[in-house]
């Protein structure tokens, strides 16, 4: 297996908004996966916070839930981004890039 | 909004925690699915997927955290694991809630009592705009009587009120004409006062019974705001059609009690005082107006002559018969309403007859509508009585908070292996501090409920039997209970603060000691402190209700001593029969005379009467006392000597069985004119010291137009009526020979006194039934004087209080030893271990704990000393002897349950284990 890192505290809600806005719908083995393939291996979601983060965006009113099947016909839980949601990321998005860029700003050597 | 889906998430709880078991299961499948797509056979795939999601426990907490309040996840633990500790030690538990409650319910039924007793509104609607109203005159007290006239000239002139209404004193009225007579003896015997002897009903003839009557304006109940709850009030009616038609209203309470709520007496005619009078309306329960015990009739004041034709004082402006109250104006203020009132009150003065002190000026004073006729602020006595009991049950509540600290500092030193585990399990220090915090605020909260309840059942009961404490015909006594829920709050605030203050040092304490470094030892120094605060706190408790009961103890001496004293007479076989005529009816002086002559005659042919005579009892109500002066001086006005002086016949000693200690005894029949008197042996031994008083003269009264008397004889002293015991020394006249219609009449027998009344009775019915004739023998009376009834009500209330007291003193002690005894299982293992026998450890144990307890009984004391001394004017007849068996017994009793309460956990510490103790090390 290849190396890992862990994903930067505070980063995961936006990782997951973002991982179900680009799907439409997803379940949380779903988003787990994604996220790990998108980052080619390098991040990995654990279940153990995977899913308290799930509810957590759950109760701020950012994702909805609701019971479907998959494409082989087995139950899952599948995840949707309300407008809230959208917003959210949104936020989320510019507030990461001011951030970075101001992280690279300073480690760029002048 | 969070906050709802939260809310909506504590309905689907059960939905919530099946979907997300649903969600991880599917979870784990998918991964498992992979893997075996890779190459894992079966098995090892789902195991390997369980084993990468982790405990599904823990992530099913940690998801549902994010739908609810952690706080409330966690004081909900709290609260369970509180009762289950709580539940745990069931006599500690009990113990705390007790004596918070005992704490708590005694403050608070003290307050809620002082409201409805002392601090209370005149009942009426919207009773914050009623104002009393008095003059303070030169001498800078509040008058608060007016005359009738007076009334007149304020009601029409000042606009800041809204209505003037005027009352008289409840009275004593005869009533009749209403059918059937109701046993008042009975009555009498079921009501509190009349089983303890402190009062007798008038208890009627056959056609006559008594009853009681308030004269009130005829705008009283408008202006208070009360409607009847049948009929109509005075108001109805005009001034003429009044007097031609008297009217009065009867109240609910009475209406209930004497005619079964009868419907037909509205409209029904009755005779007070044997004048007519048609009852028109029936006031609504319990309305006491502007006082405090409901009375049976109101009668409209402009009929007050009817029920006393003799006298007519509705016209004297000298006359301070009544109270006056107002109602004020919309938006007067009290002040405002003063000031007009000020502009007044020289022109009312001017009024009054230039002699009188009514006529000097005046201003006006005007309080918050209450029952009590001065301001409060008035009553020194009444005051300090007052702060006293607030000290005594504030001491009750500083002892119940005392104690409740020591039981806390005993629990949670035995907790202290428990609190260790709990930190060494990840516990933080706030959260234990929460956890113990939780459990002394339960406790808080229980005994709060539990003092609630039964400080409302206490003043219930109470005040039911206040409602019955007077006979009929003295009103029903009013007291409107509801525990005062301000009050209640603010001391279960304070128990709350107390339990939560001494749950907390413990707190910090054993969170402290849970440290690792200090994991062996149980931290010693800083409880020392509290140990002595502990003991202080023991003393201060022993010490005041050692004090109270002392105080209870002597006057339940005192008045045992007041019916049991040698009286100088035989009060047990004298029957007093305080003969009444009706005011109303036509009795001319010669009738009266000759009813009481039959009377006597008739009485004395029943069988066992040995004498009757004609006179006020020794006992009695009614003293009279007389300027005099000695053997042929001139009287001065200045001279502030009074004696005490009582009208009797020739065989008034015998009768009484007073024997003369020297000369002679009047002559019969001979009447005033002889002009001699009879001193009692205190008065000659005052008057003419050392010599013989035999034959010296005085002179009654101050003008000098008086004849002198000449003393003839010297009787034994009698006991006083009076709290000082001044009326010992006394004068004895002889009585008009026409004087017999106004004195009772005495009646000495050989046969049961209790058969004879009921003889008497049946003979005055026979003479003439509209006769009322109360009847009670000498010792009856007794058990009615002023020293008695203050000493009994007193010995009461401290008791009661004082008992109070040790029951707390005692748990408090127990208290404290249990701590003690916690604190010391170490050093107890060791001594036991080492080769001490179970009988030097309770000694040791007795020894320290009985410390404090001796401390308290030697200042209570002391104090009870200077409560003895503060007593001496409501004690009767005490000598030494009751002192020491006071104090020597209480202080025993004390000391033996102090040694009981500190014996029972001592024992305990006997029973450790030397091996367990010594482990801990």
């Amino acid at each position: 297996m290849s190396k890992r890192d862990e994903i930067p505290y505070g980063t995961l809600d936006m990782l997951i908004l973002k991982t179900v806005a680009l799907g439409e719908e997803m379940h949380g083995f779903e988003i787990a996966d994604w996220i790990q393939n998108q980052s080619e291996d390098v991040l990995r979601v654990e279940e153990g916070s995977l899913y308290p983060a799930l509810q957590r965006l759950m109760v701020n009113g950012w994702l909805t839930a609701k019971w479907g099947r998959t494409r082989e016909n087995r139950r899952a839980r599948y995840y949707k981004l309300t407008a809230a949601g959208k917003r959210q990321l949104q936020n989320e998005l510019e507030q990461y890039n001011r951030v970075t860029a101001a992280i690279g700003r300073i480690l760029q050597p002048a | 909004m969070n906050v709802w889906r939260k809310l909506l998430f504590l309905l689907r709880r059960k939905a919530f925690d099946r979907d997300l078991a649903e969600e991880m299961r599917i979870h784990v499948e998918f991964r498992a699915d992979r893997l075996r797509q890779s190459g894992m056979d079966e098995s090892e795939a789902d195991l390997t997927a369980r084993r990468a999601f982790g405990n599904t426990m823990r992530l099913g907490e940690s998801s549902r955290k994010a739908w609810t309040w952690q706080w409330l996840e966690e004081a909900g633990q709290d609260l369970r694991y509180g009762f289950r500790v709580l539940f745990k030690n069931p006599g500690s538990t009990i113990l705390s809630i007790l004596t918070l409650a005992l704490g708590i319910g005694a403050n608070t039924a003290t307050f809620t009592a002082y409201k409805a007793m002392v601090a209370r509104p005149l009942d009426a609607r919207d009773p914050t705009r009623m104002v009393n109203i008095g003059l303070t005159r030169g001498s800078g007290v509040t008058d608060p009587l007016f005359s009738y006239p007076d009334y007149q000239s304020y009601r029409e002139s000042i606009h800041s009120f809204n209505g003037v209404v005027l009352n008289g004193f409840p009275e004593h009225l005869t009533l009749s004409g209403v059918g059937e007579v109701i046993s008042q003896r009975t009555a009498l015997n079921n009501s509190l006062l009349g089983k303890l002897g402190l009062v007798t009903s008038g208890s009627g003839s056959a056609n006559v019974e008594f009853t009681s009557g308030l004269i009130v304006s005829e705008n009283y109940f408008s202006v208070l705001g009360v409607t009847p709850l049948r009929g109509r009030t005075f108001e109805s009616m005009t001034a003429v059609d009044l007097t031609a038609n008297p009217a009065v209203l009867i109240s609910e309470n009475f209406w209930q009690k004497r005619f079964a709520n009868d419907p037909s007496v509205v409209g029904k005619t009755v005779r007070l005082n044997g004048a007519p009078f048609t009852v028109i309306g029936v006031m609504p329960r319990d309305f006491v107006g502007t006082f405090i015990a409901v009375p049976d009739f109101w009668i409209p004041i402009s009929l007050e002559p009817f029920i006393h034709p003799d006298h007519n004082w509705l016209r004297d402006r000298e006359n301070q018969c009544c109270r006056m109250y107002a109602r004020l104006a919309d938006g007067v203020s009290i002040n405002q309403a003063q000031a007009e009132m000020s502009g007044l009150t020289g022109y009312v003065g001017g009024l009054h007859d230039s002699h009188s002190d009514l006529s000097k000026p005046a201003s006006p004073l005007l309080w918050t509508g209450s029952p009590f006729p001065l301001p409060l602020n008035q009553y020194g006595g009444l005051i300090t009585t007052i702060l006293l009991i607030m000290v005594a049950v504030g001491m009750v509540l500083v002892v119940a908070c005392a104690n409740v600290a020591s039981i806390q500092l005993a629990r949670s030193t035995a907790r202290q292996n428990e609190l260790r585990i709990r930190m060494s399990l990840g516990a933080s220090r706030a959260r234990i501090v929460r956890q113990l915090l939780t459990e002394s605020g339960l406790l808080g909260l229980i005994a709060g409920i539990v003092a609630l309840l039964s400080a409302w059942a206490f003043l219930r009961i109470v005040v039911t039997m206040a409602a019955n404490i007077l006979p009929t015909d003295f009103g029903t006594l009013i007291f409107y209970v509801t525990p005062d829920l301000g009050i209640f709050t603010y001391v279960l605030a304070v128990s709350l603060l107390a339990s939560i203050l001494f749950g907390l040092v413990p707190a910090f304490e054993s969170s402290r000691s849970a440290l690792p470094s200090s994991l062996k030892g149980n931290g010693g120094a800083p409880i020392g402190r509290s140990r002595r605060l502990q003991d202080l706190l023991v003393a201060t408790q022993v010490a005041i209700s050692l004090t109270l009961l002392i105080a209870g103890g002597i006057l339940i001496r005192s008045s045992m001593h007041a019916l049991n004293t040698e009286t100088g007479y035989d009060d047990k076989r004298v029957i007093d029969l305080d003969l009444q005529f009706p005011e109303g009816l036509n009795y001319k002086r010669e009738r009266k005379l000759t009813i009481v002559r039959d009377l006597r005659t008739r009485l004395a042919a029943l069988p066992g009467v040995t004498d009757i005579t004609s006179a006020s009892p020794p006992n009695g109500q009614g003293l009279k006392v007389v300027k005099f002066s000695l053997n042929g001086e001139r009287p001065s006005l200045q001279d502030k000597q009074f004696i005490f002086y009582n009208y009797v016949q020739s065989n008034y000693f015998d009768t009484l069985g007073i024997p003369l200690l020297s000369g002679r005894g009047f002559r019969p029949e001979s009447g005033q004119n002889d002009h001699s008197v009879i001193i009692s042996d205190s008065a000659a031994r005052e008057l003419w010291p050392g010599q013989n008083p035999i034959g010296q003269t005085l002179r009654l009264g101050t003008d000098e137009q008086y004849p002198t008397y000449e003393v003839i004889g010297v009787a034994r002293d009698t006991l006083g009526v009076t709290t000082n015991g001044a009326d010992v020394k006394k004068v004895y006249v002889q009585l008009p020979l026409d004087g017999v219609t106004s004195q009772p009449i005495l009646i000495r027998t050989e046969t049961d006194p209790v058969q004879l009344m009921k003889a008497v009775q049946g003979i005055v019915a026979s003479v003439d039934p509209d006769l009322a004739s109360p009847t009670s023998t000498l010792q009856e009376l007794l058990s009615q004087t002023p020293a008695f009834t203050t000493s009994v009500i007193a010995a009461m209330v401290a008791s009661t209080i004082g008992l109070l007291g040790l029951l707390l003193a005692s748990m408090g002690i127990y208290g404290t030893v249990n701590y003690l005894v916690a604190l010391r299982t170490r050093e107890v293992g060791i001594r036991l271990a080492i080769g001490a026998q179970k009988r030097d450890i309770i000694g040791l144990i007795l020894r320290e704990s009985t410390r404090p307890v001796f401390l308290g009984l030697v200042a209570g004391m002391f104090l009870s000393v200077g409560a003895f001394f503060l007593l001496r004017g409501v004690l009767s007849g005490l000598n030494a002897f009751d002192a020491l068996i006071s104090f020597i017994g209480v202080s025993l009793l004390f000391l033996v349950i102090a040694l009981l309460a500190s014996y029972l956990p001592s024992r305990r510490a006997t029973r450790v284990d030397p091996m367990v103790a010594l482990r801990c090390e």
